[in-house]
């Protein structure tokens, strides 16, 4: 019954998001009479007022953030993408800024750059700040149906500055409305170096309820003034202080079954609603492979969405950060965790043999050369570091597993209640006796031989 | 009885054609990668287009038929234009080439 009337309001929902879409953008009448030249035209006659300032204190334009959940920084500094690496990005904002990339082989450029989805021109970039970082932002990338890439595309100005284009076409500004999920996949779907290789979900009616539902990013990922909710994976740091969960919607007691919803005090819903996961599974940041147009890109295994199998761990949202492992803290005695499904990646980069710790590169020899170490050079010079001694080692990342959803192949009782279960008993703390009982047939023997019958 | 087993006989061979007939039209899955060199998309509301990919291995040129909404709609935008690497896996079905798998090799 309370889902039923969850599914009603959920439908009305819909119906009036699809009226609202429906609906014609007030400032439709303003643009068509003076075209679009930025910010500046979505914050003229008293719309969107102070929308650029506020966005610049944003994790999408900051590409960093406080970080109160992981272990082992600098309390007062921000991190993210901007200056963080580990093994899937082994460079940042910072080391490996975009660029034109020279191939001598070939004679031929290409632009490259941790920093080539930044919603800014390059020259406003990460984190930039005042009039001109406000009038550089690119709005209609984020909420234009109608956005040309054909213009969005790095070049060099006339005094060798690197640009980002942006489409500032009347066109696109009139097509201007709540961002859909091709707007925030244009970035999301392209990180890691490659199509759905980083976190390795598709968000498609094939392969996620919610999409599956008409559901789009922004219905879960709901924003306050441009601040964004995000989950806690714990490779993902940054955040605009905002969290999203299962629970914003599916609240105390989701499930018919109260053998179900009993689980839900210590197993995540992700756990038995994302039984699968996808993407690069490793990555070899010293070893470069050269394609057909003659430039390197890291030696990468990868896989589709939904081809792999996540590992399970506790997690009580919290981060172990160490220069081989980034991934959950947690366990069965804490009463804050719960075990949650995660997607496991292990990479290979160049160790500070001096300090341990692992060392950043810059993307642009190896890619015209296959030369990592004069990557790891370049990077070390950028930032200052005159005497380091690189060692290739492995880092193992969990990354949180939070899209991919199914209803229908959600894991039940025998998945994990049996010999050879998804879940690891023993791994995850419990003894051989109790592993013994939580993998028998017994637990849920007479409930499913109930249902059988109830099916059949 | 000779006459069952004429039944049976008959509905064996029937098992076996359908079989070899299945084993015909199932199409061969064919994987490249190769640059765009061309799109032909006859606009804002196609179903269906064309691209033309020159494999990186042999140079050759190959004819990609798209079907997919979400490949059309990178098409339409210019997420994937002329020079774009691509990997794709395609079928030969009624002598076209049908993109089962299309996306550009490149990522940041």
């Amino acid at each position: 019954m309370r889902n039923r009337s969850r599914l009603a309001v959920f439908v009305a929902a819909m119906l009036l998001a699809g009226a609202a879409v429906a609906k014609e953008h007030p400032g439709k009448e303003y643009i068509e009479r003076n075209g679009y030249q930025g910010p500046s035209t979505c914050e003229a006659q008293g719309c969107h007022p102070g929308t650029a300032k506020e966005f610049l204190n944003t994790v999408h334009w900051k590409h960093a953030s406080p970080v109160p959940n992981v272990e082992g920084l600098e309390p007062g500094k921000e991190y993210g993408m901007k200056n963080r690496i580990y093994t899937m990005c082994n460079g940042n904002d910072i080391v490996n800024n975009l660029k034109e990339i020279f191939n001598p082989a070939t004679g031929k450029t290409k632009f490259s750059g941790c920093n080539s989805c930044h919603p800014g021109n390059h020259i406003s970039d990460v984190g930039s700040v005042g009039k001109e970082a406000e009038n550089a932002i690119d709005c209609l990338i984020c909420h234009a149906s109608k956005y040309d890439f054909r213009q969005r595309r790095a070049s060099e100005d006339k005094t060798g500055r690197v640009v980002m284009g942006q489409d500032r076409s009347k066109e696109a500004a009139l097509s201007v409305g709540r961002p859909d999920v091709k707007n925030c996949m244009v970035c999301h779907e392209s990180a890691g170096g490659g199509v759905l290789l980083k976190r390795g979900f598709a968000f498609t009616k094939e392969t996620d309820v919610h999409a599956k539902n008409g559901m789009v990013c922004v219905d879960c990922h709901a924003s306050k003034n441009h601040r964004i909710p995000t989950g806690f994976d714990p490779n993902n740091w940054a955040s605009d202080g905002l969290r999203v969960s299962c629970e914003d919607c599916h609240q105390g007691t989701p499930h018919k079954d109260g053998d179900l919803n009993r689980h839900v005090a210590r197993i995540a819903c992700q756990t038995c609603h994302i039984p699968r996961t996808g993407g690069a599974i490793a990555k070899d940041f010293t070893r470069w492979t050269q394609g057909a147009d003659k430039f390197y890109e890291p030696t990468t295994l990868k896989k589709e969405a939904n081809e792999t199998t996540p590992v399970y761990a506790w997690y009580n949202k919290t981060v172990r950060n160490e220069p081989h492992f980034i991934g959950p803290k947690g366990s069965r005695e804490e009463k804050g965790s719960r075990i949650y499904p995660f997607k496991i990646f292990e990479g290979k980069a160049f160790f500070d043999k001096k300090t341990g710790n692992l060392l950043s590169m810059d993307f642009a020899p190896p890619m015209a050369t296959g030369d990592a170490l004069a990557g790891v050079a370049s990077a070390a010079k950028t930032l200052g570091i005159k005497e380091y001694e690189p060692v290739p080692g492995w880092q193992t990342i969990y990354f949180g597993s939070t899209h991919l959803v199914t209803k229908e192949k959600a894991l039940t009782c025998f998945h994990c209640h049996s010999r050879n279960g998804v879940l690891n008993f023993r791994a995850l703390g419990y003894a051989e006796q109790e592993e013994e009982k939580l993998t028998n047939a017994s637990i849920y023997f007479d409930k499913m031989a109930e249902q059988q019958k109830e099916d059949w | 009885m000779r006459k069952a087993l004429k039944v049976k006989v008959a509905a064996a061979m029937t098992v076996l054609l359908l079989l070899l007939a299945g084993g015909v039209a199932m199409a061969e899955e064919m994987k490249m990668v190769g640059d765009v060199v061309k799109i032909e998309i006859s606009g804002p509301d196609a179903k269906t287009a064309k691209a033309t990919l020159k494999d990186t291995k042999t140079g050759d040129l190959v004819t990609i038929t798209v079907n997919d909404d979400l490949t059309l709609d990178k098409f339409k935008d210019h997420r994937i234009g002329v020079g774009d690497e691509i990997r794709c896996k395609y079928e030969v079905k009624d002598g076209k080439n049908v993109s089962k798998y299309f996306r550009k090799t490149a990522g940041c």
